[in-house]
């Protein structure tokens, strides 16, 4: 590469180059070796495998770009070493519009850098290199970097130093607490932790540190806050969704991840028994709960609708939903067709959903501890078989009475007789025949004695607290499953059986057919290149804002390379060398420099590397929509800290839920439940709760494997005037009555106000001061 | 997608700070804090409202869409077909609908044709054919650009109307309003960008995902605008809170805010405090806008409304003329319920006229009003639905039609179609085009370029694909409908 292409760069190239430690900008300058994966593979997916690459049906002039050895094509057009005589050279670098590719209403054309790019790959011999995310990750050696420890700082601080950056100072100790605190249990530190943690840094600041990290991964309150990353993945919402979306029951599977995350489950468990818990050899009860994951899809309840269609809907979500949240690949971009971008087939597709496609979807009774719910059933069903017998006995004499009844009598009569009375005799079950034999005195004395009648009623209410959850049940008689075409379920092609894509380690051969826990135990294998990097790099992207490489739903050729490769290979393997254990992987990551530096940013450094993906700081992070929420509750006093349970109703504007098809009453909960953390809040898919939904909590139609941070006016108007929030501020009144404004302040920001503010705030009662606090971008931000 | 910022911080804010920052921070720090945010480099923060540049100069800067949930008969309101009224009763040729999928398809359905009951004119100087049903839209007919081969994928409502509206029929992806708001920014800076309005017996079925920001950030989803205290959600001050209180409550957020900006140099910062200005600004502009008081009993009598307060699809018209003279991009009126299967709620013989009276005056109103303050040609309205309807008819306890998604009629006024003109043409029975055939996306594309967007490139990074709102297959600007 010659001075003209450097000088060609852009500024935000030249972040790019130096995050991937090219020497630039040096006096002689020694040729930049191009890399493919990493330079010329973005340019050539992004503008030109749409039609030049995996997609057989879609490819144009039977040319493909994405493979060194097409069969004769590429090689005619790229001819290594020599860009001039290279077709594909002449055609980008065309001034003819009907010459010049990518064609110029594709919509991608090529900048003049990418151009050179592609040149001197030629130059340089015009090398193609697997893909890096296909490969198996290899243990590499954390660079050595003078008095720097941590593994994860040799890696980011070599980087650094490269490009003559250096870290940020630690936060300070307070800053750094509620950092600690958010992140592992989405709670800010009350103000006596604050005290001791600062007291604690003065006698040994690492000690204190690594205490309070143990302290607060004890909590249950972390499988709260971790629980809910997944809950996102797993698109968890308490609702059916389509235009009815009628209220559903599996909240106990959201408990079930916040127990996993608590008991700290290792990933390779917890994903075996979510994709196929059903399936393990001593299947137990939670097991079958985890399978709820792939319920999490929607069912649409509207009429004329053809139900086939809407399963075969659930089945391609879960095929997509599996491929981004443990391959991190647009797998569902292969349902009609094969892949554009990634070495996926329609058929590879299909083999995928053959795995998804031989369940049933039944509903589970769950049984509070100490009881056996078959027992119970069947118990009943003698009883009810008794009361049936005895009501066709006297049937006659029942018509009679009910027949002779006057109006004003009706309306006298119980509502359990009145409600057996207005069904039709046919559809009466056997309570309603119970109580019709009860009022028209018709009960057999000696035949049902008052126990049996209230052994009776107490089995009927234990059996209504039964709760149920959505689970999924591997059928006896599997389906056939064909590929179809345009993803199109009236159109049949091919039959496949199941299996997975050949660009990725094979599959072990099991006996038999091979189904979900065969899947599982795949994507959980050492030799799978993608699920450990996958998980950390979402995990890594919580603590800092975007991951190491920064596409989180897409490892795949469109995908970003990762900005510390060696860092996310290491972190991968460590991960997996400690057991998943996800605890451990906070440990890590907790305990590094680059994590507890201070998030402050100088213009300078902003100018360099406006995203910050060097890490020579830490970012703001403005807080997810539920804790939001929590930080508000925690700061005035009014958090109800129960874990788990059926969702609840806090309260929210009037007309929230007129809003969808179905007009639907919203009872706000009274007591604590108003107070539980937004984890616990009711969520329909089709109208959540508008003060999260502003904050960017999403809404569960499909898998968020990222949130997006807006910053609205809508935000500010919840904070200010909402009612529940507003109920906040009257908390923290009280709490400023009682314990003055400096306490307060410290509540909600987790550090001392300054004269400056503490003046600011002197303009306000305590109700008034208590709004100011409760909407300062500081409480609401993670820094 | 890259698009060029325009003035992120308003000048009024900036004057603001200077004047009423009561902190102890020198005005060179703070004077270069504010130029900095002013040249840009706020970019990379969610200020996603500011106004941004069009791919392409256009003239059209609002769109009014009156979504006619459930689906209206296109062939008892636009397209005439008076074969149909001769051959009534009997079944429509075999190979019309062999292999075709319709809703309801194993109980209710029928093939026999049904004539329609209203009588159809030519009227204006373009001669356009439109049914008594609509007396008031005829003497506009000059205005409008009528598209008869309208075409859909789908034919149940909710999916339909997702399509419609999202250019897919799952849940969950960015709506046309959002992407015109995601594409444009909004220039008003009181109100939201896009705003909802709805009428009729019940919501739209879907609800809510029909203004769904899906994979963009929530700053473009639709605000419902309500007729009630707060029309938009949040927006009144707590009860016992008083004015000067809650401005006071925006000032001393703001300087604190300002001030952690300048310990933190967090940009987000900016954002939020222009944030709090609008949201304030917002709740007196709101209830301004609301107050339908204020026009004349002129204007008022025009749109057919009888009380400046009623909730109805006319007071959402003149509403939708208020919103976009104030600068807001895209406003979306929904009036229910179109369904006309010929149930005992919703029939042919008594509902589809009813509905179409509640309709008429205030939509022709609409158009002429717009016209007069000569706002229609920077504003785009549009009329129609989520699909049309079978000619063959539905028989229960009355008359309807089955749901129809191969050719229906929408129409669009101003905004650069060509006015007094019919595009595509059906066939004798209106059941296919034959014609001009007029996709959903090829819909979507022309309305985006005429808003200066290129379909193809206001597209969105999502689940490794660039989402873009006309989809994957391949999408037409119609350029006969366009002058």
């Amino acid at each position: 590469m010659n001075r003209s292409i450097l000088i060609t760069l852009t500024a935000s190239l030249m972040v790019v180059l130096l995050l991937v430690q090219v020497p630039c900008c040096a006096g002689s300058e020694p040729p930049i070796a191009i890399s493919y994966d990493r330079d010329v593979r973005p340019i050539l997916s992004e503008s030109c495998f749409a039609c030049h690459g995996f997609d057989a049906e879609s490819r144009q002039a039977d040319l493909r770009l994405d493979v060194a050895d097409d069969g004769g094509k590429a090689s005619r057009v790229i001819i290594p070493g020599d860009p001039k005589a290279s077709e594909l050279i002449a055609r980008i670098e065309s001034t003819a519009d009907d010459d010049r590719m990518p064609p110029p209403d594709s919509g991608h054309p090529l900048t003049p850098h990418q151009i050179d790019v592609l040149r001197a790959w030629i130059q340089q011999g015009a090398a193609y290199e697997q893909h890096w995310a296909f490969i198996k990750p290899v243990m590499p050696s954390p660079p050595p970097i003078n008095s720097v420890d941590h593994p994860i700082d040799r890696f980011i601080q070599a980087k650094l130093l490269a490009n003559n950056l250096a870290t940020s100072p630690p936060a300070d100790r307070e800053t750094l607490l509620r950092r600690l605190s958010l992140d592992l249990i989405g709670l800010p530190p009350t103000i006596a932790q604050i005290d001791d943690f600062l007291a604690a840094s003065n006698i040994n600041a690492d000690t204190a540190y690594r205490q309070t990290v143990d302290r607060l991964l004890a909590s249950p309150h972390y499988g709260e806050r971790w629980g809910r990353w997944w809950l996102d993945q797993a698109r968890y919402a308490d609702s059916h969704g389509y235009s009815i979306d009628n209220p559903r029951e599996i909240w106990l599977f959201r408990d079930w991840v916040v127990n996993a995350f608590n008991a700290d489950l290792p990933f390779d468990e917890f994903t075996i028994r979510q994709l196929a818990g059903d399936l393990l050899p001593s299947s137990t009860t939670d097991d079958n709960v985890a399978t709820g994951f792939h319920r999490n899809t929607q069912i649409n309840q509207e009429g004329g609708i053809d139900p086939e269609q809407f399963r075969i809907d659930s089945v391609f979500d879960r095929v997509a939903t599996t491929g981004t949240v443990w391959l991190g690949l647009s797998i569902g971009c292969a349902q009609c067709h094969d892949h554009k971008f990634d070495p996926i087939s329609q058929k590879e597709y299909y083999r995928l959903f053959a795995f998804f496609n031989n369940q049933d979807e039944p509903t589970l009774d769950f049984y509070p501890a100490g009881i056996d719910g078959v027992l119970i059933k069947a118990e009943l069903r003698a009883i009810e078989k008794h009361i049936e017998r005895l009501f066709d006995e006297c049937i006659k004499e029942i018509n009679v009475w009910e027949q002779s009844r006057s109006k004003d009598h009706l309306a006298s009569l119980g509502s359990s007789v009145r409600e057996a009375i207005s069904i039709p005799g046919d559809k009466r079950l056997a309570s309603h025949k119970l109580a019709l034999m009860q009022a028209s005195s018709q009960l057999p004395e000696n035949q049902l004695s008052e126990q049996e009648i209230q052994t009776y009623q107490q089995l009927r209410s234990l059996l209504a607290a039964t709760v149920k959850t959505m689970v999924l049940k591997e059928r006896k008689q599997p389906r056939t499953t064909t590929v179809f075409i345009k993803g199109d379920f009236t159109r049949p092609d091919d039959e496949v059986t199941a299996g997975t894509p050949s660009v990725l380690h094979a599959m072990e051969r099991s006996k038999g057919a091979l189904n979900r826990l065969d899947l599982a135990l795949w994507i959980m294998h050492p030799d799978n290149p993608l699920t450990a990097r996958v998980i950390v790099n979402r995990v890594w992207q919580q603590y800092f804002g975007l991951g190491i490489v920064e596409t989180e739903n897409d490892f795949g050729l469109q995908g970003v390379s990762p900005t510390h490769p060696e860092l996310h290979d290491w972190l991968a393997i460590q991960w997996i060398e400690r057991r998943w254990s996800f605890k451990e992987l906070h440990r890590l990551i907790v305990t590094s420099h680059a994590y507890q530096q201070s998030s402050f940013e100088s213009a300078e450094l902003r100018k360099i590397d406006p995203l910050n993906r060097l890490l020579s700081r830490q970012n703001r992070i403005r807080l997810d929509a539920e804790i939001v929420r929590d930080v508000a509750l925690t700061s005035s006093g009014m958090l109800a800290t129960k874990i788990g349970g059926p969702p609840v109703y806090p309260p929210i504007p009037d007309g929230v839920m007129s809003q969808g098809q179905v007009k639907r009453e919203w009872t706000s909960s009274l007591g604590t439940d108003r107070y539980r953390r937004g984890l616990y809040t009711f969520t329909y898919r089709n109208t959540p709760a508008p003060s999260l939904n502003v904050f960017d909590a999403p809404e569960g139609q499909s898998s968020c494997t990222r949130r997006m941070r807006s910053n609205t006016p809508l935000q500010a108007l919840t904070l200010m005037n909402d009612q529940a929030f507003f109920e906040f501020a009257q908390g923290l009144e009280k709490i400023i009555d009682r314990d003055g404004i400096v306490l307060a302040f410290r509540r909600c920001t987790g550090r001392e106000p300054d004269a400056t503010e503490l003046a600011i705030l002197a303009r306000f009662d305590s109700l008034g001061a208590a709004r100011v606090l409760l909407n300062l971008d500081e409480t609401i931000t993670r820094e | 997608m890259k698009l060029a910022k325009v003035d992120p911080l308003q000048e009024s804010t900036r004057r603001h700070f200077f004047s009423q920052c009561s902190m102890g921070i020198g005005s060179l720090a703070l004077s270069s804090l504010l130029a900095e945010v002013q040249m840009g480099y706020a970019s990379g923060t969610s200020d996603t409202l500011a106004p941004r540049v069009a791919h392409f100069p256009a003239q059209v800067k609002s769109v009014i869409y009156l979504f006619m949930a459930g689906g209206p008969s296109q062939l008892e309101t636009f397209d005439y077909k008076p074969k149909l009224n001769e051959l009534s009763g009997q079944p429509i040729p075999a190979s019309f609908i062999e292999g075709k999928r319709f809703a309801f398809m194993d109980s209710s359905h029928r093939v026999d044709l049904l004539g329609f009951r209203p009588q159809f004119n030519q009227y204006g100087k373009s001669g356009i054919w439109v049914s008594d049903y609509l007396p008031h839209t005829a003497k506009i007919i000059d205005d409008l650009c009528v598209l008869k081969t309208c075409k859909t994928d789908l034919f149940n409502h909710a999916p339909a109307k997702l399509f419609m509206n999202t250019g897919s029929g799952q849940f969950g992806r960015p709506s046309l309003g959002a992407w015109v708001t995601y594409g444009l920014g909004s220039v008003c800076d009181n109100l939201p960008g896009f705003v909802v309005l709805q009428s009729g017996p019940r919501g739209p079925r879907g609800g809510a995902m029909h203004w769904s920001n899906g994979a963009l950030p929530s700053s473009y989803q639709g605000v419902p605008l309500r007729n009630q205290v707060d029309p938009i959600l949040n927006l009144s001050t707590p009860e016992s809170i008083t004015a000067g209180q809650q401005r006071q409550l925006v000032d001393a957020v703001r300087e604190l805010n300002l001030k952690r900006l300048i310990e933190t140099g967090d940009q987000e910062i900016a954002t939020r405090i222009q944030a709090y200005e609008m949201a304030y600004r917002m709740q007196s502009s709101a209830p301004e806008l609301m107050d339908t008081q204020q026009e004349s009993a002129v204007t008022l009598s025009q749109y057919g409304i009888k009380d400046a307060q009623e909730t109805s699809y006319a007071r959402n018209c003149l509403l939708a003329r208020r919103l976009v003279e104030r600068g807001v991009r895209f406003v979306q009126l929904y009036h229910t319920n179109w369904d006309h299967h010929g149930g005992p709620t919703e029939n042919l013989e008594t509902h589809l006229p009813a509905i179409c009276k509640e309709i008429d005056q205030a939509t022709a109103a609409l158009v002429s009003d717009l016209k007069q303050r000569g706002l229609l040609d920077e504003t785009l309205v549009i009329w129609g639905g989520e699909f049309g309807r079978t000619p063959m008819g539905e028989v229960r306890e009355s008359t309807g039609r089955n749901h129809h998604i191969d050719a229906f009629t929408m129409w669009f006024a101003g905004g650069g179609f060509k006015p007094g003109y019919v595009h595509g043409e059906t066939d004798e029975f209106g059941f296919a085009s034959i014609e001009d055939s007029a996709h959903v996306r090829d819909i979507h594309a022309t309305i985006l370029h005429q808003l200066g967007l290129q379909h193809e490139r206001l597209t969105i990074r999502f689940k490794g694909l660039d989402l873009r709102l006309t989809g994957v297959e391949k999408a037409h600007v119609l350029h006969g409908l366009i002058s």
